[in-house]
């Protein structure tokens, strides 16, 4: 083929030939390019097939136990493929794996100075209780304290909600709450900052980690179930990081962790702890109620 | 069949002299075939392990149902199966009978979210791979869509439709003629399915990340409906699956063959499948 005709080739071939129609020459940079053609002796051409076929086939089998192992134990016994419950420590240690390296990119794309979406008033949705247990009787909330430790000045502060209402100046957002199940509410919040708490009352030198404990918190028949989430201290000092005391411009009901919860939207909802009776300033990453249930550690959406 | 002028050039001998060898042409980069096929579980996983996701909360909902407070469509699919298939009248929780069966069950949120990060990610690496394949080996080139395309595309969706049943009548039907790797209907798939894995891995992150990323959230309407699209998406990957097995069956060994060895013994572009 030569390069005169490289224009007028294909135009001519739509209307003269059916024979033998010639691949467009590439014209250009995108253009595709004629086919590649070798020629093999056959005995060649069956060892290459024997080695690939092999070679993929090995790799499937290979893919099928993987990735059937990485299925869960219940979903294993329903198809039948085992019959009672059997621990596997390197299947768990890799999908933790996974989960780790997830919180890891979590952490890198938050930033403290990056603010949260907020929302205009007309844009509020209906927010559900959520509690995973039994909602507490409300007969905590006239005598709640909330209990500071891991104070730099070693003291253990216990504070009304009078207290903290008459200390710290209280901020309103309307931000989103997003629950790991997959849904979402728009919600008006008013509380005082987490930071201004730090500031008032600062942490140990060491401490890079909160831990915030609902101890009213109830399981699912109603007995004491103890809330605990992580909180890394980035997290807590962003500025959009709330204690909680109002919603939609009312105290907080009982539904949604009055008197004081904690609002942090840069997480996900499950980290937005109701009723907190105590916070903690630790060096160490302190334990999680979800985390221990096989969800991530630091949820920062 | 003339033997054709337009092969471009025999570009290697592997033969001993005097032999005559057999034409083979080349198809699919080797880090490309890797990707096509490590799609099969990653695509697996993601879906089984999303589907437990999406059952957390459900999107499409109606009225609670009033006997037993129903509001997901797959649970009444399952409850119907269970009344109405014999031997499944005792199953013990007929509204899980679809999610038992499609997902990995109900009650899973923690262990699909591992399994689902982890599959993601592996997802985003085969992505990876295959891009690297398809510059490597130029493949990229011949997914592009062309002006003509639709128009093609729909006489290639002719044919199928048309095909079997000329088969059964004995009737000729003529495969449309191109001179070109795939076929308009076959670029537009093969070209819907890397960018629908692009925005499944963007709408992934919009809904995974919607507060950092919530640029991306936005440009996908919003958290609600970035979840919805990635939901759709997961069905595209579906429908695609399904013609792609039957007609890849159809066409034949040569075909598949080329997915794992990279070479067909077609080398003529403008094949002629009139019987």
């Amino acid at each position: 083929m030569n390069l005169e005709n490289e224009h007028s080739a294909p135009e001519a071939d739509k209307t003269s030939s059916t024979e033998s129609v010639s691949p467009p020459r590439p014209a250009s940079f995108f253009q595709e390019r004629p086919p590649q053609v070798m020629e093999v002796a056959p005995q060649v051409l069956r060892h290459w097939t024997r080695r690939d076929v092999l070679l993929f086939g090995a790799g499937a089998v290979a893919a099928v136990a993987a990735g059937g192992a990485l299925l869960p134990q219940a979903a294993l016994k329903r198809l039948g493929i085992i019959h009672e419950n059997k621990s596997w420590p390197r299947k768990e240690w890799l999908l933790n794996r996974s989960l780790r390296l997830d919180d890891d990119v979590a952490e890198a794309l938050y930033s403290i100075d990056r603010l949260v979406p907020t929302y205009s008033k007309s844009q509020i949705t209906p927010l559900k209780n959520n509690y995973n247990g039994a909602t507490p009787d409300p007969s905590y909330i006239p005598e709640w304290r909330l209990t500071l430790d891991g104070l730099a000045s070693g003291l253990s502060v216990s504070l009304n909600i009078q207290n903290l209402l008459a200390s710290f100046q209280l901020h309103e957002q309307i931000t989103r709450l997003v629950c790991v199940e997959g849904w979402s509410a728009i919600a008006w919040w008013a509380g005082l900052r987490l930071d201004d708490l730090l500031r008032a009352y600062p942490p140990i030198s060491q401490g890079k980690w909160v831990r915030l404990e609902s101890s009213v918190n109830l399981g699912p028949w109603g007995n004491p179930d103890p809330y605990y989430v992580s909180l890394d201290l980035s997290t807590a000092r962003h500025q959009q990081t709330l204690l909680a005391t109002h919603l939609n411009g009312k105290p907080l009901t009982v539904e949604h962790g009055a008197p004081l919860r904690l609002i942090a939207p840069v997480k996900l909802g499950l980290k937005n702890i109701k009723a907190v009776t105590r916070i903690t300033y630790r060096k160490d990453e302190p334990a999680d109620y979800w985390a221990k249930r096989g969800y991530s550690c630091y949820d920062g959406i | 069949m003339p033997h054709s002028t337009h092969l471009g050039e025999v570009i290697a001998t592997r033969m001993p002299e005097g032999q005559s060898g057999v034409c083979v042409v080349r198809r699919h980069h080797l880090l490309v075939r890797c990707s096509h096929w490590l799609n099969v579980p990653i695509l697996l996983g993601l879906i089984l392990s999303g589907l437990s996701i999406y059952w957390a909360s459900p999107v499409y909902k109606h009225k609670p149902d009033l006997l037993n407070g129903n509001v997901d469509p797959l649970a009444d699919v399952g409850i119907w199966i269970c009344a109405h298939v014999p031997g499944l009248d005792h199953y013990s929780s007929p509204a899980d009978w679809v999610y038992n069966h499609i997902s990995l069950g109900p009650g899973m949120l923690a262990v699909a979210l591992r399994l689902h990060w982890l599959c993601a990610y592996l997802f985003m690496l085969n992505g990876l791979v295959f891009v690297i394949g398809s510059a490597m080996g130029g493949g990229w080139r011949s997914l592009l869509p062309r002006g003509a395309d639709l128009r093609e595309a729909f006489k290639m969706f002719r044919y199928y439709l048309g095909v079997s049943l000329a088969k059964l009548r004995r009737r000729s039907w003529m495969h449309p003629r191109f001179n070109t790797k795939y076929n308009p209907l076959q670029r537009l798939a093969y070209f819907s399915i890397p960018v629908a894995g692009l925005l499944s891995v963007l709408t992934g992150w919009a809904i995974h990340k919607p507060i950092q990323l919530y640029w991306l959230t936005w440009i996908f309407g919003g958290y609600d409906k970035a979840r919805i699209w990635h939901f759709w998406l997961m069905w595209i990957f579906i429908l695609f699956v399904v013609p792609h097995v039957i007609l890849v069956l159809a066409d034949g060994w040569d075909t598949l063959r080329s997915m794992i060895v990279g070479w067909s013994t077609r080398t003529e572009r403008s094949e002629d499948f009139s019987q």
